[in-house]
Order: C-alpha cells, then structure tokens, then sequence
C-alpha cells in the first residue's frame, strides 16, 4: 500500500497556512475575515463583517415585505450570532463568504417564519445541514471555481430572468407563489428558472 | 457521514425541486426528503451548492438597508453567550441513515409505530409539522408488491433500505423518485432484503384496483 503523503498537519507550511493552497487565486476580504473569526474570535473582523454584511441581511429580510423591521433587526442579531459560532467550519476553498452568509440567513429566515407562525416542527433548518466531509482537493478547487463563474454570470441574465431568481431566492417565494405574484402561468416562471439555471450551469461546466 | 459508492445513486431531483431546496421555499416535509437525498449524492450536493451560489451573488447585489449602531452593540454583548445544544447521533444510531432522518425516527425501525397495510407494506407516519404534507416510512417486504395506484397530487420518494422496482425502472438507497398526479404505478421490492423508503405526500395514494379500494379510507393524508 502506498502511504499518502498529503496526510495534513506534517509539514509546518501546511500548519501555518491553513487555506494558502498555492494556486495563485485570489481570496477575498471577506473571507478573509470569516477566516480570522473562525480561527482567533477575531472581533474587529467580525465587526469589519458585520458593517458589510449586517444592511445587506437586513435588506435580505425586507425583500419580502413579510417581516417587519423589528423582526429584520432580530433576523440580523440571529444570523450575524450565528455567524460568530460558525466562522470555525467556514472553508474558503469551498464557499463564497457571501453564500455562506446566504444559507445562515436563508435558513434564520425560515426558522423565524416558522416561529412566527407557530408552527410546530421539531426540524430546525440547521438540521438540513449535512455533516461535514472530506473532499478531495480537485473537487474542492471545480468547486471554487464554479462559485466564481456564477457570481460573475448572475450580472449578465436578462431581467426577466434576474427578476424571478430575485422571487425565489430573496423573497422566499416558492415557484407558484411568484408566478401569482407576477400574473403569469406557472409554466412560464418554471421554464424562466430554468433558462437562467441552464445559462449557468453551462458556464459552469465550460 | 454516509458511505454509499457514488455510482449507486441514478434517480435524482429535478433542477427545479433543488432550487427550490437551494433557495429554501420548499415545505419541511418535502425539504428534509430533498436534504436526505443530498447525504447520498454527491452530484446534487455540488449542484447545490451552486444553486446557494446564486443566493449569495444576489445577497450581494441587493440596496443595504441601514442597521443602526445598537443592533451591533447587541450582537458584541451576546458574542460569549453559550452556543445552542446541537443534536449528536447517539452511539446505537444506525449511521447509514441521513443525520436528520435519524433524529425524526430516533432509534431503530423497528421501535417505530407501524401500521399494517396488506400483507406485504406496512407505513409509518413520522411527525415534522409540515401541515399540507405526509411524511412516511414504507416498508415492503422483499419481492413484495404495493397494489397498483394513483396520487392526486405529488409524490416524492427516497429509497433507504433495499430498492424496488416499477414500471419505470428499478431504485436503490440514495435514488429520489417523484411523481405527480395520476400516473398509475405498481413498485414491487426487490428480493434480497426488505425495503424501506420515505415517502412524502401532498395527497393520499389511492389503489386503483377494485380488489384494493376497500383500503383507500385507511390511507386518508397525514400531515403534520
């Protein structure tokens, strides 16, 4: 059997620079700065990430007009807190430091509607999470990669499909709720979803 | 974390079921199907993930909405507070199952309540809240068959145990069916090993056959 030779923490390179895979991509502030919370409870990072991304969480929980902006102040605490306790299993390599904000607020979010409805379930949204894995190097790399492009995608769909993806992900919408929002047949904001999912899909895989 | 090889998994969600996974519109019910068919496949977990791409890039497009200075005040007072417990398996789990289908059933099959149907399917009806859909545990025993039936509505099924096959094609752990309205099925299990799926409802099934109806009212939808 052949030993593996990337078995991590060996070598003093890969203990100091935990996330430095040399490949010459850039990381972003933000990142950065998750990286710095997660590793030394870094507090003006965090705050330099809570100035950033605190309005934008905030304008998150407005879009869809449901939430109040009391409640929107409480989504923000709820998701930057989370933020904080989180931050250690952040992996740059992996996510977008915005898309991982993303998916803390999507699933505060949803967790407040819920309460707020009184509804009863014992599944917190954390509880979808999947449990952690190792993956392989290359895939982490596709992976970044494909973040990247997606970003660099949403500025160029047309703006009938920009407003949909707009619906669901930041209105919480689900397909049918927007369809009766904008007055139009299901078939139409299903096929719309689908064009921009395809767009970037294929740039993804290109 | 689940070790199934990769290229057992061949029935997927639609792109359309995983954005609305993505983008979190989904019902618990059906979300929590979704989440577990993700802890076996690895293709939808990376499509995923670029569907939460695109949640994050129009996070970052969006007007900031001013938060006043006493909402961060707040969050640095409440930095030390101690974390909320999170759930752990316990030790007897069985860890082929996705960690939150592990946490609804909580212990093993066997423990569950389970309602004899016909001869061979028994269903177990599992609690998430969800108000419009029925969460259920089907199982099947091996070479056994589910009468030929209809649903009203949809239909989303995850294989976890064993496999079956229908008119369609033939399912194994991992793989994620759905179906809507009134395509009639008759999905038989495999031989070799009892079968056990999920199965999520907005409508009851319904059998078809004249022999089978008098179990329709026995079938009434559970949600909740």
């Amino acid at each position: 059997m052949t030993e593996k030779t990337n078995s991590g923490g060996t070598s003093p390179a890969n203990v100091s620079a935990k996330w430095n895979v040399p490949t010459g991509r850039r990381t972003d502030e933000w990142s950065e700065a998750l990286v710095l919370v997660g590793d030394s409870q870094d507090r003006a990072a965090f705050t330099r990430f809570f100035r950033h991304f605190a309005p934008l969480i905030k304008a998150f929980a407005l879009s869809g007009s449901s939430l109040s902006a009391a409640h929107a102040d409480e989504l923000v605490q709820e998701v930057m807190l989370k933020v904080w306790q989180k931050a250690g299993g952040f992996n740059p390599e992996k996510a977008a430091a915005s898309t991982w904000v993303y998916t803390i607020a999507r699933n505060c979010r949803t967790d407040m509607f819920r309460r707020l409805q009184k509804f009863d379930t014992p599944l917190a949204s954390d509880d979808f999470e999947l449990e952690s894995e190792e993956e392989e190097s290359f895939v982490v790399l596709h992976t970044r990669r494909g973040s990247e492009r997606v970003r660099e995608l949403m500025g160029d769909l047309p703006p009938d499909q920009a407003q949909i993806l707009g619906k669901v992900y930041m209105e919480g919408k689900s397909h049918s709720e927007a369809a009766a929002e904008l007055d139009l047949p299901l078939g139409t904001v299903k096929s719309r979803v689908r064009l921009a999912i395809q767009k970037l899909q294929a740039l993804m895989e290109a | 974390m689940l070790r199934i090889k990769k290229d057992m998994v061949h029935h997927h969600p639609p792109t359309d079921i995983l954005t609305e996974h993505a983008s979190g519109v989904l019902s618990v019910a059906q979300s929590a199907c979704v989440a577990a068919h993700l802890s076996y496949c690895q293709r939808c977990r990376h499509t995923t993930e670029r569907l939460e791409d695109i949640g994050g890039a129009q996070l970052e497009r969006l007007d900031p909405v001013a938060v006043g200075e006493s909402v961060l005040d707040r969050v640095l007072a409440r930095l030390e507070d101690p974390e909320p417990l999170r759930y752990a398996r316990s030790e007897a789990s069985d860890t082929r199952l996705p960690g939150l289908l592990d946490r609804l059933i909580n212990g093993d099959y066997a423990d569950l309540v389970w309602k004899r149907v016909t001869q061979s399917l028994s269903i177990s009806y599992l609690k998430t809240g969800d108000a419009l859909h029925e969460f259920a545990l089907y199982r099947i025993a091996e070479g056994g068959r589910i009468p030929e039936h209809t649903h009203g509505g949809s239909e989303m099924t995850l294989v976890l145990q064993g496999g079956f096959a229908d008119e369609s094609g033939e399912y194994h752990p991992g793989d994620f069916v759905i179906r809507e309205g009134w395509d009639k099925h008759t999905p038989v299990a495999l031989e070799g090993e009892e079968c056990i799926c999920l199965a999520v409802l907005d409508a009851p099934l319904r059998f078809t056959r004249l022999r089978h109806r008098w179990l329709n009212p026995l079938l009434k939808l559970r949600a909740g």
